[in-house]
């Protein structure tokens, strides 16, 4: 469960959070919906431990980074800023890699590395460099990096940005496992329709606010919009107009 | 593992496998050798100036080795974009910088090792083995200084154009000791780069090491490479590293 409060980030002179606000629950997909610009890759940075805003806070299963960023950082995987592997290493040595900045005991390591391989389908590419793989094999690689550590809270930043159809469907339906296994699940995008495919609940950011949350229906209901499309338009222009 | 080693150790074997990186480093670290051996078939009875050359090849030596993964340890992750996904670890950066730099050193000591070997092979003339131990803290330092400058580079590129012109520092500071006067005076003996060559240099000749001199010049070494491996944690704090910006 994420809890994200008053966040403020200033780059600058540049105010990339003003004061962003939601709720990620446990076993829900949570999508962050913005235009470029809005404040979703900020967010999740400062959620995963890697930004330190100017002020609010973000609590993860109720621990606060005041009690050590990296007691926030062992609660969270997180795929962020495209995949990021490491092209002469295979798959096996990244997840072992990753695995040991986690902590995980050798006993259990080569054990968890094989379930992983097994639950993302990477039987026969585990042991090839990653250096030619396709953007599907790389998403799947990452994935299983942000995983390696069996975390409650999953953020995923553009997940699908250069995926094929038949890798974005097979990542819908590892998310989805996920999510009914009871992980909280944070999806940010800038395409609608994806949004709307995966997401249990959208929260939507706008100038570096969050303005909206709710399920899709919440969201439509709540602005009189006929789909999804015209109410993150009504709830965007509005924020506009308030800016 | 602890996770400085755990570090150290994936920079290890992912520097190794760059090929084409580590033919390049052993050819600049045999650099030296090779252009002393050639130069002695020109010149004879010259032994001051093989020497001195000698020296100032080893200096270079020791930097040279650690550039290809100091670039790539830093401003390769930011460039492949792998740097966010290493920082969501739950590991300070600090410690992931103590990782890398001690990978780099690594390199910089094979660097090292490599071209005393070739000239212990052409020449028959070698350090004794407690200055070639002291020559460590000069490989701390290259590296230390490496990673530094690795961090404040966007990319593989603008990194090795810096870390390029790093190379000079011991090339410089190495020819100035070989010719100008003032190496004569004692306090050059405790300043990085210039104490060493002053004592590779002493070595070659067949003098005995200067215990006191080794001892400053490795303690100065250190405390050099000590603010270099800090301004790097520093810089590695701050917000445009992770927004690439």
């Amino acid at each position: 469960m994420i809890e994200v409060r008053h966040l403020q980030k200033q780059f600058g002179t540049v105010s990339a959070l003003r004061g962003v606000s939601f709720h990620a629950p446990d076993g829900v997909i949570t999508g962050l919906l913005g235009a470029n610009g809005a404040g979703k890759s900020t967010t999740l940075r400062i959620v995963c431990g890697v930004l330190r805003p100017n002020a609010g806070e973000v609590l993860v299963d109720g621990v606060s980074p005041s009690a050590g960023p990296l007691a926030l950082q062992r609660r969270v995987g997180g795929m962020l800023d495209h995949a990021g592997l490491y092209s002469r290493l295979t798959p096996r040595e990244i997840l072992t890699f990753s695995a040991r900045l986690h902590a995980i005991p050798a006993p259990r390591l080569r054990g968890r590395i094989e379930e992983l391989i097994a639950f993302l389908g990477m039987q026969s590419i585990a042991d090839r460099p990653t250096g030619g793989f396709s953007q599907g094999e790389r998403m799947k690689t990452a994935l299983g990096r942000a995983l390696v550590h069996s975390p409650r809270n999953l953020l995923l930043d553009e997940p699908t940005s250069g995926l094929d159809i038949p890798s974005v469907r097979a990542l819908r339906v590892l998310l989805r496992r996920a999510r009914d296994a009871g992980a909280c699940i944070v999806f940010s995008s800038h395409v609608l329709e994806e949004v709307q495919a995966l997401c249990d609940r959208i929260v939507i950011l706008a100038h570096g606010r969050a303005v909206a949350e709710g399920t899709p229906a919440e969201l439509c209901r709540r602005a009189g919009a006929a789909g999804l499309e015209d109410a993150f338009v009504a709830f965007t222009r509005a924020a506009e107009v308030a800016a | 593992m602890n996770p400085v080693w755990t570090v150290a150790a994936k920079e290890w074997i992912d520097g190794w496998r760059d090929r084409r990186a580590v033919v390049s480093a052993a050819l600049y670290s045999l650099m030296g050798p090779g252009v002393v051996g050639m130069v002695s078939f020109a010149i004879h009875d010259a032994d001051r100036v093989l020497i001195a050359m000698m020296s100032v090849f080893t200096l270079v030596a020791a930097f040279v080795g650690g550039v290809n993964v100091a670039m790539d340890a830093i401003a390769g992750e930011r460039e492949r974009r792998s740097l966010v996904p290493l920082l969501m670890h739950p590991v300070t950066r600090l410690h992931l910088l103590l990782g890398k730099w001690l990978a780099v050193a690594a390199f910089c000591a094979a660097g090292l090792a490599l071209n005393l070997a070739g000239f212990a092979l052409l020449f028959h003339r070698v350090p004794q083995p407690v200055l070639a131990v002291s020559l460590l803290p000069l490989c701390l330092l290259a590296a230390a200084l490496e990673i530094w400058i690795s961090t404040l580079c966007r990319g593989v590129k603008e990194a090795h154009t810096y870390l390029s012109m790093l190379v000079f520092l011991p090339m410089m500071l190495g020819m100035f000791m070989v010719f100008s006067p003032v190496a004569g005076n004692r306090w050059w003996k405790f300043v990085p780069v210039a104490g060493h060559q002053l004592q590779i240099e002493a070595g070659m000749r067949g003098a005995a090491p200067d215990p006191l001199a080794l001892l400053g010049v490795g303690l100065a070494t250190m405390i050099v490479a000590g603010v270099a491996l800090a301004a790097a944690a520093r810089r590695l704090e701050q917000d445009d590293v992770v927004y690439g910006g």
